[in-house]
């Protein structure tokens, strides 16, 4: 189609977006609620541009190409319409950017710069002052900072279909809440944390625990233990200012030893023992005829998607706790025992991809070694501790780091404590979608049929595809397995279990948009590209590794040598494995 | 049920309609039982058992005329139909009481209906009642066609079979019988334009529907009618719900549909009730439900109440609202027609293009077009509310102007306020002011105005209702109603809002203007929705014809339509053009500190005396009291006050008082010309501020008008001599007998004085133009007063004839009957179309002056030597309300004449200030001089000018008014410093509420009796006396009191 951009003619293809075109010939079209592949809410009136003959102005977000189009972009009407909406925007927003999570990295702000807004032409209109909402474990929200652009509620709805947020009130009235008020931690959201990912502004955070864990870090009397989970290589690097998906697994281990970390560990050796547990579990099921399809437990805003929404499948879950909390539960056992030192000065710190996995280690079952050490060490109840004891997001450790001065960049590469920093190749992948079965088949096909598999690379499993499947021959007994990201289609695929008419026999769920290397608690923005990018980073670290499969890891023969003796055994069933709860939709 | 059955049914109830026994009809709808219809209705069922009358009794919908509700219609075979208006269970009795005794009870006819043509079919119901008025011979009903409303009120709305013998689905049965491109094709030759506001031919918009291949179509009609004032849907539902069935059918024929939904406001649980009985029915008798008159086309309708949202009437956002979502709108495209209810190709009409469908079946496309322009063809049922006399629903044919809806139809207000604009189209809409009246209502012509159509609001403003207020609720309404989904119409009309209130709060700046404009543009051209789009009309219409009035809030923090509170103390202080503080002088006399009251009154006003008998008194004709009993005499409690100071001697002290606390000199000299009450003023004002201050008059003496325009008779030329005498001693010089353009030579005065205030005044009469106008024995009303005052003796004759009624005609008629002449005033209106003060016209009634209206001077007779020897006049009419708000005189063509040898026209004054023209000095047309209004400056450096030389003849006080701020200005910039305060000062007095009030009328003082008024010009007026004064101050309820 031929159209003119700024009197610039152009030919495009049918059933773009007028913005898209603008895009393609370098036209920036500036926008706050606009969100590929997530919202086209159209309303935050700031993407407009002019067409001739149209007696308004268009939003480019939504309009489509049609022939013959003459678009200008940058006529005063144009630029007066955007820069109005903004400053009506800025009219009922907190003008604290100094002390926002999201100052030098907010939307709102970058364009009132763009846009040379000076002053404040407009006074507050919304009468009431919004709470926070702090109910959550994981996230917080602020109403006071919400520009109402409608991406959080897209994503919620569309992207995971969980609603637990939407628009409420109308008007100047109008806000972002949950069912009745009742807030983000009160309501069925599984902590996924994709609307703090696509928030434009700071109205929605992580909650974090960055003083928390500086306070055990100057705590002379504490062992700080840090882990780190596959994807935080992959995403660390951005928010220092690196390109998107550079992989610095050595310099992460560097600055984390920087900032003060006792030993920094990895959770890819907890991966791996996930993987021991959870292959020898879904074999077991097979064979003795247990719940099938089995379906993956690592990631906890699933695992509370699936409470709320199909609670009646539970029992489909694996019962293998997630890598972040067995690496507690055997740091603040086995790794305590082996060193002498005593669990209750032992501090585990996860740095996480997720905002759920701050809630996951807050479950209240998720005490395995406190339950451990009860009776060896005659703990009264009000002793108790977690297996975790903080969880930070990709994005709370570069502020640290920030914060502390590191030149991440020029760090030098440094390698993960012993014994708990050895992985393979297997644990890496599961920082991306995909990963997770494909590194349990690597070890269960071997486990199952005794042989070594000709090539460790399940290619059907990768990729970002909604939902993948493959056909997987275990030396006879071919069973079917899916893969499915985001909890759109996770729905897709409970349902069909629901229903009876589930093919699978094995599936892995993740809950974020790519996996974990999607996760919110990954740096902003996160989009298509940058997480192509982060995937392919996984996949060369993958291939790189000496060793690629599970069960080659040697410190987790160790392990089961020294102290678990066997995969499903007695102390694996205290430490390794968990139950679930029935949990309401409202 | 098979087509030709359905005549069988049609002719089978015929008797419903018109029956062999007589029959009594209640207008049902919300608004007659709103006003007891339902009383009434019981009152005639009981009344009606009672007396074993063979009487059928029936609720009908509403026949429009709500402000006369409840509706009551009496038919008895062989004769017209009568309708009843207001009426209440005395009438009960008599009505029924008629028919027992075969007569008709006569009180309360508004009219009769002898044929009425339902279009779909004819009844002719008998021929008598000669003297009654036909239906549409009264103003409400004249020039209304009914062509949606053609059952409303007629046939009971909760009868299928009354609205089959009406003609009812007989348009269904023909439809069936033809091609659905056919049915389409009929529409487009009608060429029916949507009647939800913007006109979108219909026929398009079902010809695209119908091209939609899907398994299931929905058609959808829009009754959620949100706009304030606006119920003409609601009205039509409840009045005739099968109509909209039959057209909403028809429509899913043609489009392929054959499911329909209706989305109906819940706060019309009415309308709701009788549309769901309306579905029973047609389903019941299977007009409605499978393969309907055995065509093969199945159908059904669904009621879904709304949600409560303005914005629901918004297509997309009522498609979401109908499917349990949140009413939020969403881009369009894609249409409803691609993505519509439940994703499927849906259509969605007005309730009244529905209503129009069946029609233009039943009479054809061609007919429909014969209605009505040629781009709107067909009618528009408008609801007419607000400030305007015939409230309710009007049905006219597109193109009339909305000069016949308000004036014709309505007839203006129904009190003494005029009406200053209307509000088309809700808060969507504009305010179109009263000078564009002319404008056809079309689709086309309102949004030029910048106003639009809408579903059919109709809401008339007069002048007690404050512009920016009007915009200000609007706008309150469309900001809650905003969905709040798009930034420009969540946060803009929010910020629109909050700008408007602080300008009616006085806070607004000139800046707030350029915002508002610059914000309206934004929220237009870049809200997703109509909601968005439209909602600044009333900023922008009101800002495009009545910027004035934002001006003068922000500038001089006044709302002169008494409406913005925090901008005035009390509507008394608010109308009087001087803002005189009317409740603390009436507080202080209260509380016995006359001196003080004095004192007060006489910083407003240095001329109370004579004010407080001359004035208009502006102050009552809004004062509060008046919803209670009278308003309260503001001003002669005024000219108590002086005279009862200068009856005591006291007024020396006062004037002292100021006289000592002029500021000192600044060395600036200003001429004033013309010491009228405007000069006056402005002389004692800028006397007062330290300036030298000059006065030339062309007279011999100071007062203008007041003292060679008002007789002795309500003016003692000692009042005023008092009061000019204390100007004087202020330090004001007069110098007299200087005419400007004559023996005072303007360039040379501008030269001379820092500053000159021009206050002419308006002395030329405005000539009749008639033939023998010219005629010896002719005379002007002012020249004739002028002489009286400068005591000579006015060569009249003994039998004269005043034409006018103003002031002018008054005086001269009162000052010549004390003459001891016959007078006789003619007058082309009405009386109380006068526009005298009101106590005149008392007073001039009670001398026995003879008075001609509705006579329209033709010619002046003359005998051979040219002198008068009498009037021609043609006798008038009444007609229709006119812009003014009076009945418009209309020439009968019957002539008489009246015998007199003097004539006096006092038709009116004019500037002439035309001459002024070669100085420079720009001008209007009719020779008034042109300034800004707020400096008071005019066209030339340091001139500036006031009182009638600017407006036009008006009155004393407003002169005055227009003086005291223009010496402000005048002050403020030659010094160059805000002084004018200084001249006034605080008095503390009570702030309490008067409890336990209770009805009294206004003191009236002691008048002189008429039979000693002949041969003298004494004083009419006495004026108060003490105890009265004090009574009277009683009265006042001190609603300047704010908690």
């Amino acid at each position: 189609m031929k159209i003119t951009i700024n009197n610039q003619p152009l030919e495009v293809s049918e059933g773009i977006t007028i913005m898209d075109a603008c895009q393609s010939v370098g036209v920036k079209v500036p926008t706050l609620c606009y969100l590929k592949d997530v919202s086209n809410n159209a309303s935050c009136g700031v993407c407009v541009v002019e067409l001739k003959g149209a007696k308004s102005l268009l939003r480019s977000c939504i309009t489509k190409i049609t022939e013959g189009m003459e678009i200008s972009t940058n006529t005063q009407r144009v630029m007066d319409a955007r820069k109005m909406n903004v400053e009506l925007l800025l009219a009922n927003h907190p003008q604290d950017c100094l002390i926002c999570d999201r100052n030098l990295n907010c939307e709102l702000q970058n364009l009132t710069y763009m846009f040379g807004i000076a002053g404040k032409r407009f006074v507050r209109t919304r009468k009431q002052y919004l709470d926070k909402d702090e109910s959550s474990l994981s996230l917080v929200r602020d109403p006071e900072k919400c520009i109402l652009c409608g991406r959080c509620v897209a994503v919620c709805s569309e992207v995971q279909t969980v609603k637990a947020i939407d628009f409420a009130g109308r008007g100047i009235k109008s806000r972002i809440s949950t069912y009745l008020d009742q807030g983000m931690g009160l309501v069925a959201c599984t902590n996924c944390g994709q609307c703090a990912l696509v928030c434009p502004t700071g109205a929605i955070t992580e909650k974090s625990s960055i003083s928390e864990v500086w306070e055990a870090i100057y705590n002379p009397e504490k062992v700080v233990l840090v882990q780190t989970a596959p994807a935080i290589r992959v995403g660390i690097g951005e928010s220092m200012g690196m390109p998107s998906g550079s992989l610095v697994t050595g310099k992460m281990v560097a600055g984390l030893r920087r900032l003060g970390f006792s030993k920094v560990f990895d959770t890819n050796f907890a991966a791996d023992l996930t993987i021991i547990e959870e292959g020898n579990e879904l074999i077991k099921r097979i064979k003795t005829g247990g719940t099938l399809p089995m379906i993956t437990s690592c990631s906890p805003g699933w695992i509370k998607f699936i409470e709320h929404f199909y609670p009646k499948s539970l029992s489909h879950l694996s019962t293998c706790k997630s890598p972040q909390q067995m690496f507690g539960a055997v740091a603040k056992t086995y790794y305590a025992e082996k060193t002498g030192i005593d669990p209750r000065n032992i501090v585990v710190v996860s740095i996480m991809p997720c905002t759920a996995k701050k809630y996951e280690a807050k479950r209240p079952e998720m005490d395995g070694a406190f339950k451990y050490w009860k009776d060896k060490l005659n703990l009264e109840e009000n002793e108790s501790f977690f297996d975790v004891d903080y969880v930070l997001t990709t994005r709370e450790l570069s502020r640290m780091f920030k914060e502390t001065g590191i030149d991440f960049a020029h760090l030098p590469e440094e390698n993960f404590d012993s014994p708990l920093g050895e992985s393979t190749g297997a644990a890496v992948i599961f920082g991306a979608t995909g990963g997770v079965m494909e590194a349990a088949l690597r070890t269960a096909y071997e486990v199952f049929t005794g042989k070594t598999l000709s090539s460790v690379d399940f290619k059907a499993v990768r990729g970002m595809e909604g939902i993948k499947e493959a056909e997987v021959d275990l030396d006879g007994t071919k069973i079917k397995v899916a893969v499915a990201h985001t909890l759109k289609n996770a729905r897709i695929i409970m349902d069909e279990i629901e229903a009876g008419t589930s093919p699978y026999t094995f599936i892995e769920v993740m809950t974020c948009p790519g996996g974990c290397l999607g996760g919110g608690g990954q740096p902003i923005p996160t989009n298509a590209f940058i997480r192509q990018k982060r995937a392919e980073s996984i996949y060369f670290e993958d291939a790189n590794k000496g060793i690629r499969k599970s069960h080659e890891n040697p410190e987790i023969a160790a392990i089961y040598t020294d102290f678990l003796k066997e995969p499903l055994g007695e102390k694996s069933h205290h430490l390794l494995h968990t139950t679930y709860t029935y949990r309401k939709r409202y | 049920m098979k087509s030709h059955e359905l005549e069988i049914l049609r002719q089978k109830n015929l008797h419903r309609i018109q029956p062999s026994t007589p029959m009594i009809m209640v207008g049902m709808g919300t608004c007659g039982i709103g006003n007891g219809a339902d009383v009434v209705f019981n009152r005639l069922r009981k009344k009606i058992d009672e007396n074993k009358l063979k009487c059928i009794l029936k609720p009908v919908g509403c026949f429009g005329f709500c402000a006369e509700e409840p509706l009551v219609t009496v038919y008895q075979p062989g004769k017209p139909m009568l309708v009843y208006s207001k009426v209440d269970e005395k009438d009960v009795e008599r009505i029924v009481e008629g028919l027992i005794l075969g007569n008709i009870y006569r009180k309360k006819i508004l009219c009769k209906i002898d044929v009425w043509d339902h279009l779909t079919a004819f009844f002719e119901y008998g021929k008598g009642y000669e003297q009654i008025p036909h239906w549409d011979e009264i103003p409400f009903y004249k020039g209304q066609k009914k062509i949606v409303l053609r059952n409303s009120g007629l046939i009971n709305p909760e009868s299928i079979e009354d609205y089959i013998a009406v003609g009812g689905y007989r348009a269904l049965a023909t439809v069936l019988g033809m091609q659905p491109e056919e049915v389409i094709e009929e529409v487009k030759i009608s060429n029916l334009r949507g009647r939800g506001g913007a006109g979108y031919p219909t026929y398009k918009k079902w010809k695209i529907m119908s091209n939609k291949q899907a398994d299931q179509k929905y058609i959808i009609c829009n009754a959620d009618e949100g706009d304030p004032g606006a119920y003409m849907n609601r009205n039509e539902i409840e009045s005739d719900p099968h109509s909209l069935i039959e057209g909403m059918m028809i429509g899913a024929y043609a489009m392929g549909a054959s499911e329909g939904i209706a989305y109906v406001r819940a706060e019309y649980p009415l309308a709701v009730k009788r549309l769901k009985i309306a579905i029973e029915q047609a389903t019941e008798m299977g007009l409605m439900g499978e393969n309907i008159f055995e065509s093969g086309f199945s159908f059904k309708l669904e009621v879904v109440e709304g949600a409560g949202a303005f914005v629901c009437g918004e297509e997309t956002a009522l498609i979401k609202s109908i499917e349990g979502k949140a009413g939020r709108p969403t881009p369009r495209p894609p249409y409803p027609a691609d993505t519509g209810l439940y994703r499927k190709p849906t259509n969605i009409n007005n309730v009244e293009t529905w209503c129009n469908i069946p029609v233009i079946f039943e009479k054809g496309g061609k007919w429909f077009t014969e209605t009505g322009t040629e781009k709107s063809p067909g009618t528009k049922v408008f609801s007419l509310v607000g400030k305007i006399k015939n409230t309710g629903l009007v049905e006219l044919p597109l193109g009339s102007t909305l000069n016949q809806f308000i004036f014709e139809i309505g007839e203006g207000t129904g009190t003494n306020k005029r009406v200053k604009a209307v509000q088309t189209g809700g808060p969507s809409g504009g305010c179109i002011p009263v000078e564009l009246f002319s404008t056809p209502v079309d689709y086309e012509s309102l949004t030029e105005l910048g106003a639009i159509m809408g579903s059919g609001g109709m809401v008339v403003m007069d002048q007690d209702n404050c512009m920016v207020d009007v915009a200000r609720y609007f706008l309150e309404f469309s900001s809650s109603e905003s969905c709040g989904k798009c930034t420009p119409c969540r946060e803009g009309l929010a910020q629109a809002l909050a700008i408007l209130t602080k300008i009616t709060k006085g806070q607004g700046t000139y800046n707030d203007l350029t915002t508002l404009e610059l914000l309206s543009t934004t929220i237009k051209d870049t809200s997703i929705c109509g909601l968005g789009q439209t909602a600044p009309n009333p900023i922008l219409t009101t800002l495009r014809y009545f910027r004035h009035e934002y001006e003068e809030h922000i500038q001089e923090k006044r709302c002169q339509a008494g409406v913005c509170d925090s901008l005035f103390m009390a509507l008394c202080e608010n109308s009087c053009p001087m803002h005189m503080n009317i409740p603390g002088y009436i507080e202080l006399i209260k509380e016995d500190r006359i001196e003080e009251a004095f004192e007060l009154t006489l910083r407003d006003n240095p001329i109370p005396g004579t004010i407080g008998r001359i004035c208009h008194f502006h102050c009552q004709m809004r004062c509060r009291r008046e919803q209670l009993d009278e308003p309260v005499s503001q001003g002669e409690i005024h000219r108590y006050l002086a005279d009862t100071m200068y009856k005591l001697g006291k007024e020396n002290e006062i004037y002292n008082k100021l006289i000592k606390e002029k500021l000192k000199s600044t060395g600036k000299q200003i001429a004033i010309v013309g010491a009228g009450p405007a000069g006056l003023t402005a002389a004692y004002y800028l006397v007062r501020l330290g300036h030298k201050v000059v006065v030339y008059d062309s007279f011999s003496e100071a007062g203008g008008v007041v003292r060679f325009g008002i007789p002795q008779y309500r003016l003692p030329k000692s009042v005023l001599q008092k009061e000019v005498e204390f100007i004087k001693k202020l330090g004001v010089q007069f110098v007299f007998n200087k005419r400007l353009g004559d023996n005072l030579d303007f360039n040379q005065l501008t030269k001379e004085n820092d500053a000159v205030y021009l206050a002419i005044g308006a002395w030329k009469e405005i000539g009749m133009n008639i033939p023998g106008d010219h005629a010896k024995g002719v005379f002007s009303g002012t020249e004739f007063l002028k002489e009286l005052a400068l005591g000579k003796k006015p060569k009249l004759g003994e039998k004269v004839v005043i034409i006018g009624a103003g002031n002018v005609a008054i005086d001269a008629a009162r000052s010549i009957w004390r003459l001891g002449k016959e007078v006789t005033v003619v007058y082309r209106r009405e009386k109380c179309d006068m526009p005298a003060n009101k106590i005149e016209i008392v007073e001039s009634e009670a001398e026995k002056i003879n008075y001609r209206f509705l006579s329209a001077p033709s010619e002046i007779l003359t005998d051979k030597s040219g002198k008068v020897t009498g009037l021609k006049i043609e006798v008038m009419k009444c007609g229709g309300i006119d812009i003014s708000g009076r009945r418009k005189p209309v020439p009968t063509g019957k002539f008489e004449e009246i015998e007199c040898d003097s004539i006096i026209l006092a038709v009116g004054e004019r500037v002439d200030a035309g001459y002024l023209a070669k100085d420079g000095l720009e001008v209007t047309k009719d020779g008034r001089m042109i300034i800004n209004p707020f400096t008071f400056e005019t066209s030339i450096h340091k001139v500036y000018a006031g009182g009638d030389a600017v407006t036009g003849p008006s009155t004393a006080a407003e002169a005055m008014g227009m003086a005291r701020k223009a010496a402000e200005s005048i002050d403020f910039i030659l010094i160059n410093e805000k002084r004018f305060h200084r001249l006034f000062r605080d008095f503390e007095y009570k702030n309490a509420i008067p409890t336990n009030v209770k009805k009294s009328p206004r003191n009236v003082g002691y008048k002189l009796a008429v039979g000693e008024r002949v041969g003298n010009f004494h004083e009419v007026d006495g004026g108060f006396t003490g105890e009265q004064a004090h009574n009277e101050v009683n009265r006042c309820l001190r609603c300047d009191v704010k908690c």
